[in-house]
């Protein structure tokens, strides 16, 4: 028994020992041997066990006992914006700039520079009120620094411009000045503080400035892909398979090189190589003008209006030291890609940099952005068409309320209009233009602006849209200034005797929804080229194409009225208000010039054309002696520095227009009566 | 367990030496056996921590940790080179040709450093620094193989330079296998410098290794080298704060930091005396009782707030810099949807070089502190309810994590070394609902392409030879035409010979295909050189040739838009609750049929290469409604509508089966509809856009003598 029961003990033990044995070691095997990762698994970092005993690595700050360090004893090299810039004296006004007169020019290049700047809104001829000061440097590249200026101050508020690389050994020499130079040393550029200019040719335009050269939206497919800059101002291109490495001259041979001849300075490839060395820097304005993609190779220098531009969408930085893989990435870079480059490139060059005027006024632009701070231009408005300096930071700071960015906005133009009716001096009572307005289902309001000398007729019709009379100037100009009582995004500008039926008025303000950066008008004028005179001019004949719609009846964004008023320069407004005519002219150029699209005609009833011409204020003829003020559209030109105006062969009409369909399932049926 | 386990394994063995009498011993060894048995088999089942934690790395820190002795006179690098920039000190040949654009990021192990005398060089890794190094190693940037490895972070936590030995840590930096002189090493840093100067980098030499700082000023700052990266807050992490919609708040302006200095303290509660209830100015409290955690209580007066929550109830928050210019307040102003006010001159904010934060705060100048309020006043309502939005969007994306700011680093990196890869602007800056609802149209430049340019004309045919020909000849006649491309989609007959052809005045071009798909129309082939394409159907002779010239012209106005004759229509069907294919009669059209249309040859590309989801087979399988996708892909890409050239005809032709006579087919209509239903659940919206006007010539219908029109012969039936 007892023999049993020991036998079954010890069974029982042995057999639980085997067990515990068998199950208790594989555990510890299978820790020790396998827990390693495979091979091919990358390993990671290791998942302690100890993480939730870890400390933060944060700790209570003290607060500093001492006294902060007022700001740092303001010297060259640590200047920054907040530190030796004083906004105080800019309040009010914004930013007004006083030029030096000790920058009196000594080039060309200073006289345009000069000219640029009293162009300038922000210019002014009081040196008490000024904010910032202007001081050319003198353009001997190895002349003096010159002597500082009177009122310098320590350089505090100034702006100096130099137009070379490095005339000046020292950024410590100019105190707390801020430095706008061509091409600065990327070690030397204070961000935020300077101003990276382009280097500009000797010869550049002082207005407008040639257009950019792209032709077309896409690289036509038998273009060459690359183009080199090249010792003498020249550029190569390069085909597109050559492989090897198309820099520093290593390799020419396996170019097949194909000479561009002297004389063409801008390159014709997709992309184009410029060496990182400041002396290239200029090649940078010609790829830039071209439409070829600048691709920079480690440039020492930091690229124009880098603070405001985005350059990562126009050119690409490479390093020089990769060479095949730049070229790979070159030969495969997504049609996409290429597309948009190639785009922004035009769009920069025609905004900023295609005359010296525009290269100060966008210096400015940038310092008047500092000072405004959180009201400044949005990035997007600096980067994407019109550009910053036709859309006014002044105007509203939300892309949403200007006509050019509903589609990056994903936004709509407002559903409704105001009618803006402008009573001249001889001008009826506009009495069935206003019913016929106010009949429309998408009007807000309406606004009349009596600029006449009679006096305000007492009695006003019953409209079911607010009516508002407003009390002008009598100057023409004043149709178009940006009055607050404006209250949609649409603005329908009538002169009182215009004549308009409803269905036409719903019809327009539909289209103009659908192009809301264009003039949406009814009647139209065009220009040509003269050449008997060498000059401009424009006509009210019917024609096959049309640059320019009477703004007499025209849907616009009220956009345009700040913009009318707040950039034109003075000269040109106060020329339309001595030759009315040139009003038309003057709105036509400057839509023109912020779109760069011809404005939009629509359908017009023949009832009133006959009945009440739609406001033919100038001779039909070209040929008959021009009144005076006929000469307003090559001043202008002169102003501008360019042509705006395109011309458009198209109207828009309702789908169904004088189709041979019913008449009962036409929505505009009313624009087809004879 | 270890010792039970030893234990009973000797028992076997033990046993048989003892005496038989001695019972009780064998009941307690038989229990103890049973007990080690227990314990084995629930350390086999239970669930236990070591495999819930994955295969590898299992490791006890203070076990696994290897000891590495500093001598004394080890070296110490040079001090941070100012003028670095990437294409100077940064070796990018270890960054190599890379098919994914994706730099490799080695880390090192962990070790831990000792002076000569065996004390430790740094405290033990903090929690955030043990975070960072995960978040890279789970990352696509993670390599383990030191030698493939284009970036190098050091396991020596640089997070906060509070306990750091400067000169030792200094010593473990330069003895890293790969540090040549700190070459392609990136270290993280959020809390730089110490009292009583608090410099704003790290003070550890570091000689060439990129710095990723939290707190630069433009003097420490080396741009496009260094990267400026937040305070991390571990508030993050430990408060949830719903997001709440914009608009003004209960504060207009609210100062919740404690540590400010006195002077600026009485400035910001002069404000406060001020504006009176707009402005809240809160401290730390002092009469808390015990226990409750004082970080996250503020008090004004005997009012107690709780802290973060409080900031949620101001539209605008102060951020001003204390000893040091980065702080983590930053990161829960902006977990509350706060407009960050930011008042530390010469800060360079996080990640400045791709974000922009003029979108989500107010910078203001230190000696502005006064003008503060009037500042903020100044900005319209629309505007700041924009700040508030971004500034919670910049929270979501880059700084509620320490991962989150660990992989915004190393993009900004990977972004300078394959900049063709770059992400953009948009890409960095806006917000979810933004991206979704923003287009941006691919030829976005206002540019009229020269008339001489031309068009390629690219005719789809199947076998209808005779009318095929008659297409070729009316659509040479028209002066704008530069090319004709015939695509031959039959596989089972050729193409006639040459000498049948049509004899026309420009180059004729047939592409045979290799299987018979309505896609070929539209795909971007070689032959194709103009810009400018009229897809036009073998059947198509009703067009004049002042129409298509038209056509030709109006495309000219508008490159980025379909430009098309036959116009159609979707509706909302309320009965079926679903779209509707519409070819009747309408004063209408968001569709124009490809049967004759012109457009940019770069929409052939996006169709053959990009179109969504599975459209294009869809098309080839059911042999229709090509030319919806594609009026679906252009309305997409680029917001815009179509434009419908001339009057409405009667696309009828005698000999052969018209579009009209076919589309008028009950059947085709119900599939065309189902296309438009198909079509728009995969773009995931409804892209197209519908318009009341169509494009004439100036002087269409005019009374005006039709010899001096350009363009007489349209409309004509």
């Amino acid at each position: 028994m007892q023999f049993w029961r020991r036998r079954s003990l010890w069974l029982a033990l042995s057999a639980s020992s085997l067990l515990l044995t068998l199950l208790g070691f594989f555990p510890f095997l299978r820790l020790a041997v396998s827990p390693r990762p495979q091979p091919a698994a990358p390993q990671g970092w290791p998942r302690w066990l100890d993480t939730a005993s870890l400390r933060s690595f944060s700790q209570p700050e003290e607060p500093p006992e001492d006294v902060p360090q007022p700001p740092q004893a303001p010297h060259g090299t640590s200047c920054s914006w907040g530190i030796c810039f004083d906004t105080s004296r800019c309040r009010g006004d914004g930013l007004k700039v006083f030029a030096h007169a000790a920058a009196q020019p000594t080039s060309e290049m200073h006289r345009r520079i000069l000219a640029s700047l009293e162009g300038s809104r922000y210019h002014t001829r009081n040196l008490t009120e000024a904010c910032l000061l202007f001081v050319l440097s003198p353009e001997d590249p190895d002349g003096q620094c010159g002597p500082a200026p009177q009122h310098w101050n320590g350089g505090r508020n100034h702006l100096v411009i130099r137009l070379h690389p490095d005339p000046c050994p020292q950024a410590s020499q100019l105190g707390q000045a801020m430095v706008a130079q061509a091409s600065p040393r990327v070690d030397t550029f204070r961000p935020g503080f300077d101003v990276a200019l382009p280097l500009l040719p000797e010869a550049h335009p002082f207005r407008g400035g040639a257009p950019g050269q792209l032709q077309q939206h896409s690289p036509h497919p038998r273009a060459a892909l690359l183009a080199l800059a090249e010792e003498g101002g020249r550029w190569r291109t390069a085909g597109t398979y050559s492989s090897t490495c198309p820099w520093d001259g290593h390799c020419e041979q396996d170019l097949g090189p194909k000479q561009t001849r002297p004389e063409e300075k801008l390159p014709n490839a997709t992309f184009c190589l410029i060496p990182g060395q400041r002396a290239e820097a200029s090649r940078f304005l010609q790829a830039l003008q071209a439409g070829c993609i600048p691709v920079l190779l480690s440039p020492h220098w930091e690229l124009p209006f880098s603070e405001v531009i985005d350059w990562t969408k126009a050119a690409i930085v490479a390093d020089k030291r990769l060479p095949l893989q730049v070229l790979a990435a070159l030969q495969e870079m997504a049609p996409a890609r290429v597309l948009a480059l190639r785009q922004q490139t035009q769009f920069l060059w025609a905004a900023y940099f295609s005359s010296v005027e525009k290269v100060i006024h966008t210096t400015l632009e940038i310092i008047q952005d500092r000072i405004l701070g959180a009201s400044a231009h949005p990035s997007l408005l600096w980067n994407s068409p019109p550009g910053a300096l036709l859309a006014l930071s002044t105007f509203s700071r939300s892309p949403q309320d200007f006509p050019f960015y509903h589609l990056q906005q994903g936004s709509r133009p407002e559903g409704r209009f105001s009618a803006l009716i402008w009573v001249g001096t001889s001008s009826q009572h506009p009495l069935k233009l206003i019913q016929a307005v106010a009949g429309s289902q998408h009007c807000a309001q309406i606004l009349v602006l009596w600029s006449s000398e009679k006096p305000l007729p007492p009695k006003w019709p019953e409209t079911t849209v607010p009516l508002t009379v407003m009390d002008g100037h009598r100057k023409v100009s004043d149709r178009f200034f940006p009055y607050s009582a404006i209250s949609t995004d649409a603005i329908l500008s009538l002169d009182a005797h215009s004549s308009l039926s409803t269905s036409e008025v719903d019809f327009a303000f539909v289209v103009w929804q659908s192009f809301p950066e264009r003039m949406v008008g009814f009647l139209t004028w065009n220009h040509f080229w003269d050449e008997t005179r060498s000059g401009w001019g424009y006509t009210a004949e019917m024609a096959n194409e049309f640059s320019m719609v009477l703004t007499a009846a025209a849907f616009y964004h009220r956009y345009y009225h700040s913009l009318f008023t707040h950039s034109l320069p003075k000269a040109l407004r106060t020329l339309a208000d001595e030759a009315p005519a040139c009003v038309d002219v003057l709105m036509n150029f400057l839509v023109a010039a912020a779109t760069k699209l011809p404005p939009i005609k629509v359908p017009f009833s023949k009832q009133h054309q006959g009945a009440a011409p739609l406001a033919p204020r100038i001779p039909a003829s070209g040929s008959q002696p021009q009144p005076p003020h006929q000469d307003c559209i090559n001043r202008m030109v002169a102003e501008f520095g360019h042509m705006p105006l395109v011309s458009s062969r198209l109207r828009l009409d309702p789908v169904l227009f004088k189709d041979p369909v019913s008449v009962q399932r036409k929505k505009y049926r009313r624009l087809e009566k004879p | 367990m270890c010792a039970s386990v030893k234990h009973s394994s000797r028992g076997p063995a033990l046993i048989p030496r003892m005496k038989t009498k001695h019972r009780i011993y064998y009941v307690a060894l038989f229990s103890v056996v049973l007990l080690g048995l227990l314990a084995t088999g629930v350390f086999q089942f239970w669930p236990h921590s070591i495999e819930a934690s994955g295969d590898w790395a299992v490791e006890k820190r203070s076990a696994a940790v290897p000891v590495v002795r500093l001598p004394r006179d080890s070296p110490v690098p040079e001090r941070g080179d100012l003028s670095c920039r990437m294409h100077t000190c940064f070796d990018v040949y270890r960054c190599g040709f890379n098919p994914k654009n994706k730099i490799k990021v080695y880390i090192y192990s962990l070790k831990k450093y000792v002076d000569e005398l065996g004390a430790p060089v740094s405290s033990t890794i903090s929690r955030e620094y043990n975070e960072l190094l995960a978040a890279i190693a789970d990352s696509d940037y993670y390599t383990d193989d030191i030698s493939r490895a284009c970036l190098f972070v050091p396991s020596i936590d640089l997070l906060s330079q509070h306990a750091l030995r400067i000169r030792e840590t200094a010593q473990a930096l330069a003895q890293l296998s790969r540090w040549d002189r700190g070459t392609n090493h990136l270290l993280f840093n959020m809390l730089p410098g110490g009292p009583p100067d608090y410099n704003t980098a790290l003070d550890v030499p570091r000689d060439r290794a990129l710095l990723a700082g939290g707190g630069f000023s433009t003097w420490t700052y080396r741009q496009g080298y260094d990267v400026s990266i937040p305070v991390y807050s571990p508030l993050s992490a430990e408060v949830a704060l719903p997001e709440k919609g914009p608009g003004p708040r209960r504060y207009f302006l609210l100062s919740s930091q404690m540590a400010i200095h006195p002077e600026y303290r009485e400035e910001i509660e002069a404000l406060q005396a001020k504006h009176g209830e707009a402005v809240l100015v809160l401290d730390k409290c002092t009469n808390l009782s015990e226990g409750v955690l004082s970080i996250r209580k503020r008090c004004h007066k005997h009012q107690v707030f709780d802290y973060p929550q409080v900031l949620q109830e101001a539209t605008f928050c102060v951020v001003l810099r204390g000893a040091r210019l980065g702080q983590a307040a930053l990161s829960d102003v902006l977990q509350a949807g706060c407009v960050p006010v930011i008042i530390a001159d010469s800060y360079i904010l996080p990640f400045s070089e791709v974000l922009d934060w003029k979108r989500a705060s107010v910078v203001v100048p230190e000696e502005k502190i006064a003008d503060v309020y009037s500042i903020l006043q100044s900005i319209p309502r629309r505007q700041m309810e924009e700040m508030q939005r971004q500034a919670r969007w910049f929270w979501e994306a880059y700084f509620q994590s320490i991962k989150a700011i660990a992989l915004a680093t190393l993009q900004i990196i990977n972004d300078r070394i394959y900049p063709y890869a770059a992400i953009s602007y948009e890409e960095w800056n806006d917000p979810p609902a933004v991206k979704w609802s923003s287009v941006s149209n691919p030829l976005f430049l206002p540019l009229i392409p020269p008339q001489s340019q031309g068009f390629t004309a690219i005719v789809l045919t199947y076998d209808r030879v005779e009318s095929l020909f008659r297409v070729i000849t009316e659509v040479s006649k028209v002066p704008s035409l530069s090319k004709l491309l015939v695509v031959w989609n039959n596989q089972n007959k050729n193409p006639p010979e040459d000498s049948l052809w049509p004899k026309i005045r420009v180059p004729l071009k047939v592409v045979r295909t290799a299987e018979n798909k309505l896609s070929n129309r539209f795909f971007p082939y070689d032959e194709i050189e103009t810009e400018a394409v009229l897809a036009i159907d073998d059947d198509i002779i009703m067009l004049t040739s002042d129409e298509l010239q038209f056509g030709y012209e109006v495309w000219r106005e508008f490159p980025d838009r379909l430009v098309g004759y036959p116009g159609r229509l979707h509706l909302w069907d309320h009965e079926m609750n679903k779209w509707k294919y519409e070819s009747e009669w309408t004063n209408e059209v968001s569709m124009v049929l490809t049967g004759a249309a012109f457009y940019h040859k770069y929409f052939n590309y996006l169709y053959t290469y990009k179109m969504p989801g599975d459209i294009k087979n869809w098309v080839d399988a059911h042999m229709n409604c090509e030319d919806i996708a594609m009026n679906f892909l252009v309305a997409n890409v680029t917001g815009k509508a179509v434009i419908k050239v001339t009057p409405r005809k009667k696309f009828k032709c005698p000999e052969c089966t018209a579009i009209d006579g076919l589309s008028l087919d009950q059947t085709h209509m119900v599939e065309r509809s189902e296309c438009i239903n198909k079509f728009a659940s995969v773009f995931g919206t409804m892209p197209l856009k519908v318009v009341e006007h169509r494009a004439d010539p100036v002087l269409y219908k005019d009374d005006f003598p039709e010899k001096l029109k350009s363009f007489p012969n349209i409309g004509s039936l």
